[in-house]
């Protein structure tokens, strides 16, 4: 008895240290936000009211404006954030189910016309039509989409891809560095501007398509999965009920899987609201995120800790709220009583 | 109301052959069990009739119209999952409405609908709980509430009963026939266990390996089983085989056991054997067709007593004869102990004679 209290004391104790540990920043993040320059620079300063006195002046200054445009860059990063993650999902679980309800059947050959095709359709619009680059994209890639599709009907030879390569294919889309992409995209998006005039480098839409796409696999990977932990059953007993499958998807099968989409939402939106890289590259002013401008902090005005913090906080907020309030949705037990 | 019929059905798995070939058919308002152990192709053969696995050949007809290539939803049957398959954020109502929503019925026709088969099924006090909040022979009779508000041509039962524990499943088989004799609806019923097929079935299909080794009522099953394999499979304790040699002695017939006790055939068999006089038999007899041997029976093997098993009504004897296993249900109050050797009767009229080689009844 004696020894097992103990053991329950020491891992409290232990418990309660790592608390300190993790909580500590977050903690010193909030009480340098309301320090004044003299309680930062003047060494360490721990407790508001007992080591300095508390000041507002940091919020003031972050709110005025006078340390970048803090209201416009939040919702910029809400509502990209918002809707990169939406878009993201709903195409992403639909892929998903696809993948785990139907079986598909790629042959390695259709995708090898489709790179071929691709790269030599590009070439015979620019060089020998002298198309604009933009057309000639546009007009390579639906030649290839439209003769790999017809191909892949033909009795090729070859290895034949299958569902777990489709997956395979997707996560793969993340394996390389983001940055080698990243300049392919602003390339991309600057020659669409130039020659269509439609405005994708520092827009709404640039900067949400192009997370949509990097949100993408993530979102098939992980929702494949809780899509494939559902009883197939009760899709079976929906489709002898001659429910349309459109609706088992809908009414019964993302029901099901709502604490997974939850949790892939958060996950998407931890992701897009905390992307730096094509934010930086993508983006001049007008759409520029919360990383973005906190990471120019440091060099704005020097490193004023006590701004920084504020600009800190404005940052983690939302994402602690989203946590708390959609983290209740995540319980599980939710399929409890459909099966066994 | 409607019949099946399935034309030399055969599925494969990718290089698996699951069913070589099957052909059946099922009258209408007849309830069909199918039977036999698992991996015998019984589950397959019910989701092909309802269409959710597609038959590699052959045909499926439900009343006249031939439903091989037809999706699921247009077979116009009803099926009910092992695990009941409800949809688990949906109330007890929803469960059973769902469908007939999806199928635009009219508002008060749904509601008749669900409120009969609350009725007979005794769902109505739970009409607005959740399935998590029922139990789990509450859950099956939502499915199966599912299945009669669709008012199919055929129902379609996997394995209904088996996740629930022994007493339940002895209620809801009651139900089920019940709602059998009710609905008047032919009914295709899978199940490992025999009982439940004996009991419930208007005729039972027994299969193997996907192959159907007899298609008989119950009493003929038990009675007539067309091989060793049916014999062992139907009837609980299992029926005991014992290799025999058939001998004559002038104009009787005679069994010889292998540790030498001879045992008369009945005259009114003598005609059936007579072409296997001196061939080496099995020879089947079920435990309930084996006695306490009084002085004066006529046909005795004395056999060797390992374990007793009182049951109350009687006791299983599970002993041997030389090196063959036997399971006799004798007396309940008899004086046999575990170790002696002890004379068992046989009721010859009630033997089986089947072919050692391919099983098949002589």
């Amino acid at each position: 008895m004696n020894k097992n209290s103990n053991q329950k004391i020491i891992t409290q104790i232990l418990c309660i240290a790592w608390l300190i540990f993790t909580l500590f920043p977050l903690y010193w993040i909030f009480v340098t936000s309301f320090k004044s320059p003299i309680a930062v620079t003047g060494g360490p300063t721990y407790l508001p009211w007992i080591d300095f006195e508390p000041t507002l002046n940091a919020w003031h200054d972050a709110f005025s404006g006078s340390r970048g445009d803090f209201f416009a860059t939040f919702f910029n990063s809400v509502w990209i954030s918002v809707a990169a993650s939406l878009i993201a999902v709903v195409f992403g679980s639909m892929a998903a189910y696809a993948l785990v309800r139907f079986t598909f059947k790629v042959k390695l050959l259709a995708g090898v016309v489709f790179a071929a095709s691709g790269m030599s359709c590009y070439l015979l619009a620019k060089e020998i039509f002298d198309w604009k680059d933009t057309t000639s994209m546009g007009f390579a890639f639906l030649c290839a989409l439209i003769l790999s599709v017809t191909s892949n009907r033909l009795p090729l030879p070859g290895p034949i891809l299958r569902n777990n390569d489709v997956v395979f294919w997707f996560v793969s889309q993340r394996m390389m560095p983001p940055i080698v992409s990243a300049f392919a995209l602003y390339m991309l998006y600057s020659k669409i501007g130039k020659d269509s005039g439609v405005r994708l480098l520092d827009s709404f839409a640039g900067l949400t398509l192009c997370y949509v796409a990097f949100s993408l696999p993530l979102v098939v990977w992980l929702m494949r999965d809780f899509f494939e932990s559902l009883p197939i059953e009760v899709e079976e007993a929906a489709l002898v009920d001659d429910v349309p499958r459109w609706r088992i998807f809908l009414e019964i099968v993302i029901p099901m899987a709502k604490p997974g989409l939850v949790a892939v939402t958060m996950i998407t939106i931890g992701f897009v609201w905390n992307e730096f890289l094509f934010a930086l590259i993508l983006t001049t002013g007008d759409w520029q995120t919360l990383p973005v401008l906190l990471s120019g902090q440091n060099s704005y005005r020097g490193d004023e800790w006590w701004a920084i913090a504020v600009a800190n906080i404005i940052a983690i907020a939302p994402m602690l709220i989203i946590t708390i309030l959609l983290g209740r949705m995540m319980r599980s037990g939710l399929m409890l009583g459909s099966i066994r | 109301m409607a019949q099946v019929r399935l034309v030399s059905i055969t599925k494969k798995f990718g290089e698996t052959t699951v069913i070589p070939g099957l052909d059946l058919d099922i009258a209408d308002r007849e309830f069909v069990v199918l039977v036999g152990p698992s991996g015998c192709g019984k589950t397959t053969t019910l989701r092909m009739i309802a269409g959710l696995e597609e038959a590699s050949g052959g045909n499926i007809f439900v009343g006249e119209r031939d439903v091989t290539n037809l999706r699921p939803g247009l077979r116009n049957c009803a099926m009910v999952f092992q695990n009941y398959a409800l949809y688990p954020h949906m109330s007890v109502r929803d469960n059973i409405a769902y469908g007939l929503k999806v199928r635009k019925t009219p508002k008060h026709e749904v509601e008749r609908l669900v409120n009969d088969a609350a009725r007979i099924l005794e769902l109505d006090s739970m009409l607005d709980r959740r399935p998590k909040n029922l139990s789990g022979g509450q859950r099956q009779r939502v499915a199966i509430g599912r299945a009669i508000v669709r008012e199919p041509d055929v129902f379609l039962f996997d394995e209904p009963l088996s996740n629930l524990d022994a007493k339940l499943r002895i209620e809801m088989r009651t139900e089920i026939k019940n709602l059998h004799q009710r609905l008047k609806a032919t009914m295709v019923y899978v199940t490992h266990d025999q009982v439940e097929a004996m009991t419930l079935a208007d005729r039972v299909v027994v299969m193997k390996d996907g192959i159907i080794e007899q298609v008989a009522d119950p009493i003929t099953l038990y009675e007539n089983p067309a091989n060793t394999f049916v014999a062992s499979f139907i009837g609980s304790p299992s029926m005991n085989f014992l290799s025999v040699k058939l001998i004559r002695k002038e104009s009787t017939f005679f069994v010889e056991l292998a540790e030498g006790s001879k045992l008369k055939v009945p005259e009114s068999m003598n005609k059936r054997f007579e072409p296997y006089i001196d061939h080496t038999l099995t020879l089947g007899i079920r435990p309930e067709h084996l006695e306490n041997a009084g002085e004066a029976h006529p046909a005795v093997a004395n056999v060797q007593v390992n374990v007793l098993e009182p049951l109350g009504p009687h006791t299983l004897l599970l002993g041997q004869i030389g090196q063959e296993k036997l399971t006799a249900q004798i007396e309940a109050r008899s004086n046999v102990r575990p170790g002696v050797t002890y004379p068992i009767g046989f009721s010859m009229d009630q033997i089986h004679i089947f072919d050692s080689k391919s099983g098949r009844v002589l």
